[in-house]
């Protein structure tokens, strides 16, 4: 069951144009956004989250239209980022006893879970937390709102080797309980690691979107590794 | 709207913002342009929304599960309350002023603008102006203030250097009364500066909400 819809999305820049980026997103997988650095994975995530406007195309979350809704979606979706930090010399105590009153699906009892599970000291502030840190309380805020997607804009980027596998084995853990993951990255291992679904963005355009093992069976060559057939079929050889 | 608020105050808000507010004790001082005070309270403002860019608080507030234009409507409400508490310093010394001091003689011979209801009703004006042109220049972008910030320094001391001026045209000196004197004129001025206030900031706060819809962040 498609949990997120993305139909002919397109947004036009000067030196950019993402054109007609259409994808599903489905309850209880892990989808994997991949794409080089510039590729149009960032303009489509905002896209989705209603901070970039479209200039075409449609966004609906559990069959509802994004722009008629975005009160009620947003409180069943969490985003995340690796790259920003939100209030950096706010204590990660006072973020979350602002931020937890505007969820009223706010559970205090997996807030506890995860903030152990995590090891975040609520008393430390954004600015202390290492990259892999920062990920992990922006996850710990989508988590405590019992979000039923997350959305991830390279979460594993800057990341150690072993905090990044200890964040995919995060994911997959919330894929067991229901969650359904989307998070983009330029990291193919990553994709190989725990990814379901495999979404590539090729130039601002959607080059494939299929499951894994579908995608591998169509674009790679026998003996081939998942990495080669990206970099293959990002020099334009989309043939096995 | 509590929520956001109570966001603004305690994430997204300087606390330079906080600062600044008894400065509106600046009515107090003798020979000296009392409404400067209003244009230091915005410098305030101003601080503080230096500081909520630099914690990506626009973006993060526009994730939270409220409209687009709650976060332009929150913001307002925070300059708003901030305005409110500075005005309330700036009309306690006006009090004081047209009261207990009123017959003092360091104020009885100031040569600029007293602290009265005029007064009052002009730093109004000068709150109006920060709110349609600072916040409603800071909304259309959701980054940069730089621009917004010196469109409203020029015009709001045009308009302090005009208030200030205006008691020594003939026919207006009315405005620069002391204590409770021409008090139906004074109450006029301050009501036409609440009513000014009021349009502006209504005005830059709809127009805010409908640029930042467009923006993309």
């Amino acid at each position: 069951m498609s949990i997120a819809e993305v139909r002919h999305l397109g947004k036009k820049y000067p030196s950019f144009e993402l054109q007609d980026v259409s994808f599903d997103i489905k309850a209880g997988r892990i989808t994997g956004f991949i794409g080089r650095n510039g590729a149009g994975k960032t303009t489509t995530i905002k896209s989705m989250l209603n901070l970039v406007h479209p200039d075409s195309g449609e966004i609906r979350y559990f069959g509802e239209p994004l722009s008629a809704n975005e009160k009620q979606i947003k409180k069943r979706i969490g985003y995340s980022t690796g790259t920003v930090s939100w209030f950096p010399g706010k204590k990660i105590r006072d973020i979350v006893d602002t931020v937890h009153r505007f969820y009223d699906t706010w559970d205090s009892e997996a807030y506890r879970k995860y903030l152990d599970y995590f090891e975040l000291d609520e008393n430390k502030t954004p600015s202390q937390l290492s990259e892999g840190m920062k990920v992990k309380f922006n996850l710990l805020l989508a988590l405590s709102h019992k979000a039923e997607m997350l959305i991830l804009d390279e979460p594993t980027s800057g990341l150690d080797p072993f905090s990044r596998n200890e964040l995919l084995d995060v994911f997959t853990a919330l894929k067991d309980e229901g969650t359904a993951v989307f998070f983009s990255t330029h990291i193919i291992s990553d994709i190989e690691k725990c990814a379901d679904d495999i979404v590539y963005i090729s130039k601002g355009r959607i080059a494939a979107a299929l499951p894994r093992e579908e995608f591998i069976g169509r674009f790679s060559l026998a003996g081939e590794s998942l990495e080669e057939t990206m970099l293959r079929m990002e020099r334009g050889d989309h043939h096995a | 709207m509590r929520d956001i608020l109570r966001k603004e105050i305690r994430l997204s808000a300087s606390p330079l913002a906080f600062a600044f507010i008894p400065f509106g004790l600046m009515f107090l001082i003798p020979g000296y342009p009392i409404l400067c005070s209003a244009f230091f309270v915005t410098l305030g403002l101003f601080q503080s929304f230096q500081y909520a860019r630099e914690a990506n608080d626009v973006t993060f507030s526009a994730l939270l599960p409220i409209a687009k234009s709650d976060v332009v409507k929150g913001r307002y409400l925070f300059v708003c309350f901030i305005e409110a508490c500075a005005f309330a310093v700036m009309g306690a010394a006006s009090v004081i002023r047209m009261t207990v001091l009123a017959d003092a003689p360091v104020y009885r011979a100031n040569a600029l603008m007293n602290a009265n209801l005029f007064a009052l009703g002009a730093a109004l004006v000068i709150f109006g102006l920060f709110n349609l042109i600072f916040v409603g220049g800071f909304f259309r972008t959701a980054r940069k203030i730089g621009r917004p910030f010196i469109a409203y320094i020029v015009i709001a001391f045009l308009t302090l250097s005009a208030a200030e001026a205006m008691h020594h045209i003939r026919g207006l000196e009315n405005l620069n009364a002391f204590g409770t004197e021409h008090f139906g004129l004074q109450l006029i001025m301050l009501c036409a500066g609440l009513a000014v206030f009021s349009l502006l900031t209504l005005i830059s706060c709809w127009k805010a909400c409908y640029d930042f819809e467009r923006v993309d962040l």
